[in-house]
């Protein structure tokens, strides 16, 4: 134990000295810092374009309640519209799904720029329709993609650790004092080992450091204890891997040059080869769907469903809704053909829902050939599992739509049932729908 | 210099190593040139099956009144380049499904990124990844020790005393390894060229990318072997020159283009939305609003047609009137989305003048731009898609306000041959000499550097300590 203690106090003292290392360790925390805001800065953005949103659908519902309090059924200049009916009260409850960024988002900014995180939600909606795109940014930026922490911890600390490690060893080697080492301490294994302690606990030290202070800004130390500590763990157990395999790389005593080139090769693999290869193999594999299938759902078949006469449109949704049957118009054997034929939305969400679970799953088929390659591809492994605890990876959008689907699911409920039913909608009723509809992604 | 060049030829052949490396590159090279047109061809399968199939379905167009067909519509899907094997550039990150229909734009949806986990930040193992990324840090690794170790063994103090100048043993030995690089390039722009069917336009643009890898790596080399010369030892040039390699492909890029991101920042979707909403209905100036300017056009068209009310009329005006609201529409568009454009242009002018700090900028936009994957290219597929949604629909308000049918007439419809008569949309990809401009900036900065190489080694080299 004192030989490991001096050991450490001697690395330290070397690392001081080296301006070379002490400048990258800087570096580092620069762009780790630099990072973090960008991720900082996005969660804000989220924050504050989701609290816009909100502000405005609660202006719309309060004015709708107003109009129905005063009994002005039918906005100015719309005759045909009455608020009282369920069908224009739903369509005028201001629905919007929204996916609040996660506390833990400063870390891994991940998939977030490349999908939507808002959408407003109609009977009519989909969990493919357009206006579920991303943001508008320019494609080159994100083609470069974003200096966030995730990728610092990823792809910037390995180069570090390269930096710190490469000439451990290796100086002694390149200087022919390798055989005095060995003379001085019994193992060189151990010597090896406590020097590379040294430098692990040093960068884990740095990342705690600049992890700890956004947590504390977003609040995830206190909302979200496990997930950031899950985030630890990982990010520990990555500079463990990297510190592993460049210490068999030093173990070989070829000197500092040497091990550079054979510890930047392994980065290039791992980093930039492997997972380059597995992209462009998945991209072989399972090509860019052109979504024709949706197309088709969402054009040729609706307009059919649209077409169908006003017996076909109930019997269908009868069907699909058994609980109809004992509703008002349910049970009666005249019907009212605008009701009906205003409830037809029950029967595109159906053919949407199916049309999605099958765009979902093909999504899956090309995600299990992605999940099946962290045996050997350890990056993509811990980018896609900071990802996800920062909830800002693929899934993460993809619960998104499930979300929404849920919440198209509702409102069309509530259409269906309510007009069947005749109900009169009032201030109160039209308050429930908006409250009912919200959704609580988190 | 011709005698150095040749005797580092056959220093280089003499390491069995560097022997089975450079196979080994020609291989990759080869092997995932022909992956990269494969994948492309692969996904220009898929974008022709579906451009098929839904031309089908607008030909197979029951009888459906013109208004129903612009709701209808149509969509654009975004083709790859020939060069996309190469270099895929923003087409992953870009939408490839975009709707066309009436009385509003869509936006451009469904890109690659979004249909599947996060898989490499680098963008897939195409040869511009190798080109890139690699093969500098595999010129880097040749030349690092180039003139450190003939410094370290004393070799270099013997050369120059035997007359040879320092610049020249530095430019000579640069040349050598510049020349290996181009061996690695050439492999990579033969088997691209063999493979596709070259047109004009094809064969320019894949010269031009020779051109520009080209002159990156005789500035990678360069310097890499000036450093070599310059610092102590083998370990310090190698060190340095990874810093910069590291400074130049992994910070700077992603730096400078958040920093432009900045410097002109895009509006929020739903600031976007919003703004073209108002505009919409309320009139670009703010004080024209819709119902004044349909009461507007009535007045002119009852006018024009010297009758007193829209059912006297011989057409519909409801057709026209459509087809004024969609051109009003049109101009709100030109008006926001031009905006949008020009910042958009400001940020990609703005990271090409990094060009003058980091030629890595300057080669990976002139990568994308040759290839015709780059953002300029994406714009040209939007802007061509739009003027095509614009004539569908003028054609089909027509159709309605002309094709024979009166004021409220709604249910009137047009056959199957007037849908099948408007023609499809076709991306025309421009041409690199349409293009040449936008990449002026990346070719000087390029320029430049290789310039800046050159005067370096040739004036500075000289004063080098040889110890």
């Amino acid at each position: 134990m004192k030989d490991f203690i001096s050991i450490l106090q001697y690395e330290f003292r070397h690392f001081a000295r080296s301006s070379f290392k002490t400048v990258s360790l800087v570096l580092f925390v620069a762009a780790a810092v630099y990072g973090l805001q960008n991720g900082y800065d996005l969660f804000r953005k989220q924050q504050v374009e989701i609290a816009g949103i909100q502000a405005e659908n609660d202006e719309k519902t309060n004015e709708v309640a107003n109009q129905l309090e005063k009994g002005e059924i039918s906005p100015e200049g719309a005759p045909w519209i009455n608020l009282t009916t369920p069908f224009w009260a739903i369509w005028k409850a201001p629905t919007t799904a929204v996916k609040p960024p996660s506390p833990l988002m400063p870390y891994a900014i991940g998939q977030a720029e490349q999908f939507g995180y808002y959408k407003s939600v109609t009977t009519w909606s989909s969990t493919f329709d357009s206006d579920l795109a991303e943001e508008i940014a320019n494609p080159e930026r994100l083609t470069t993609g974003t200096l966030d922490f995730s990728f610092a911890v990823l792809y910037l600390l390995p180069i570090l650790a390269i930096i710190l490690l490469f000439n451990i060893g290796g100086l002694e080697k390149d200087l022919r004092f390798d055989q005095l080492v060995q003379v001085n301490n019994r193992s060189r294994k151990k010597w090896l080992l406590a020097r590379f302690a040294f430098y692990f606990l040093l960068l884990i030290g740095v990342l705690l450091l600049l992890m700890l202070p956004y947590a504390a800004i977003t609040g995830a130390l206190k909302d979200e204890f496990s997930a950031f500590m899950e985030l630890v763990s990982y990010t520990v157990f990555y500079v463990l891997i990297w510190f592993v395999i460049f210490y068999f790389v030093n173990l070989s005593k070829r000197g500092s040059a040497s091990q550079a080139l054979k510890m930047v090769a392994v980065w290039l693999l791992l980093c930039i080869v492997l997972p380059g290869s597995i992209h462009q193999v998945a991209s072989l594999k399972y090509p860019t769907s052109y979504m024709t299938d949706y197309i088709d759902a969402n054009r040729d078949e609706t307009y059919k469903l649209w077409d169908l006469p006003t017996d076909s449109i109930r019997s269908r949704l009868l069907v699909l809704y058994p609980e109809l049957s004992k509703t008002k118009q349910g049970k009666d054997a005249l019907t009212n053909e605008e009701i009906i034929n205003d409830s037809s939305s029950g029967l595109v969400n159906e053919l949407m829902k199916n049309t999605a679970r099958t765009i979902e799953s093909r999504n899956e088929r090309k995600n299990r050939f992605i999940r099946s390659t962290y045996v050997f591809n350890p990056v993509g492994f811990f980018q896609n599992k900071l990802n996800a605890v920062a909830r800002s990876d693929y899934y993460a959008y993809s619960q998104f739509r499930a979300d929404i689907q849920s919440m198209i699911d509702r409102k069309v409920h509530t259409l269906l049932f309510d007009s069947w039913n005749e109900e009169t909608v009032t201030k109160e009723r039209y308050l429930q729908y908006v409250k009912h509809f919200k959704n609580d992604t988190k | 210099m011709k005698q150095i060049i040749l005797n580092e030829w056959k220093r280089f052949l003499r390491v069995r190593l560097l022997t089975y490396l450079t196979v080994l590159f020609v291989l990759v090279l080869t092997l995932i040139t022909w992956l990269g047109i494969l994948q492309s061809n692969a996904q220009l399968e898929q974008q022709l099956a579906a451009r098929e199939h839904v031309r089908k379905q607008w030909e197979t167009l029951e009888a459906m009144n013109p208004h129903g067909a612009a709701h209808y519509g149509s969509y654009a899907f975004k083709p790859v380049s020939s060069l996309n094997g190469i270099d895929e550039g923003v087409n992953h990150i870009t939408g490839n499904v975009l709707r066309l229909e009436g009385h509003v734009q869509n936006e451009i949806v469904y890109s690659e990124t979004s249909q599947s986990l996060s898989v490499s930040k680098f963008g897939k193992l195409k040869p511009s990844l190798l080109l890139q990324y690699v093969i500098p840090l595999l010129l880097i690794f040749l030349a690092f020790g180039l003139v450190s170790s003939e410094k370290e063994t004393g070799r270099l103090k013997l050369l120059v005393f035997q007359g040879a100048p320092l610049s020249k043993l530095i430019l000579a030995k640069a040349l050598s390894i510049w020349f290996y690089s181009l061996l690695l390039l050439t492999t990579t722009v033969l088997v691209q060229t063999a493979l596709n069917n070259g047109d004009t336009d094809l064969l320019q643009r894949t010269f031009l990318l020779l051109l520009a890898y080209a002159a990156y790596y005789y500035v990678v080399t360069l310097f890499a072997v000036y450093l070599s010369a310059r610092l102590r030892s083998n370990t310090a040039a190698l060190s340095m020159l990874l810093a910069v390699w590291i400074l130049w492909t992994i910070f700077l890029p992603k730096i400078w283009g958040h920093t432009a991101d900045k410097f002109y920042p895009l509006p929020s979707r739903q600031e976007f939305k919003t703004a073209m909403q108002d505009d919409r209905s309320k009139g670009i100036d703010g004080h024209n609003p819709a119902d004044k300017r349909e009461e507007e056009l009535k007045q002119e068209v009852l006018a024009m047609y010297k009758v007193d009310s829209l059912e006297q009329l011989p057409i519909n005006f409801d057709g026209i009137v459509m087809q004024a609201d969609e051109e009003y529409g049109n101009q709100v568009w030109d008006r926001h989305f031009g905006a949008n454009n020009m910042l958009l242009q400001k940020q990609k002018k703005a990271y090409q003048l990094s060009g003058l700090f980091n030629p890595f900028a300057s080669l990976q936009s002139v990568s994308m731009g040759f290839s015709g994957t780059d953002m300029l290219h994406h714009l040209d597929f939007l802007r061509q898609a739009e003027n095509y949604r614009r004539n569908l629909i003028k054609r089909l308000n027509n159709e309605h306000a002309y094709g024979g049918s009166k004021t409220g007439d709604w249910n009137w419809k047009v056959d199957n041959v007037f849908f099948r008569s408007i023609k499809d949309f076709e991306y025309k990809s421009p041409s690199i000499t349409s293009m040449s401009g936008h990449y002026f900036i990346d070719l000087l900065c390029l320029i430049a550097w290789v310039l800046l190489a050159t005067f370096v080694v040739t004036f500075t080299a000289n004063k080098i300590r040889l110890t």
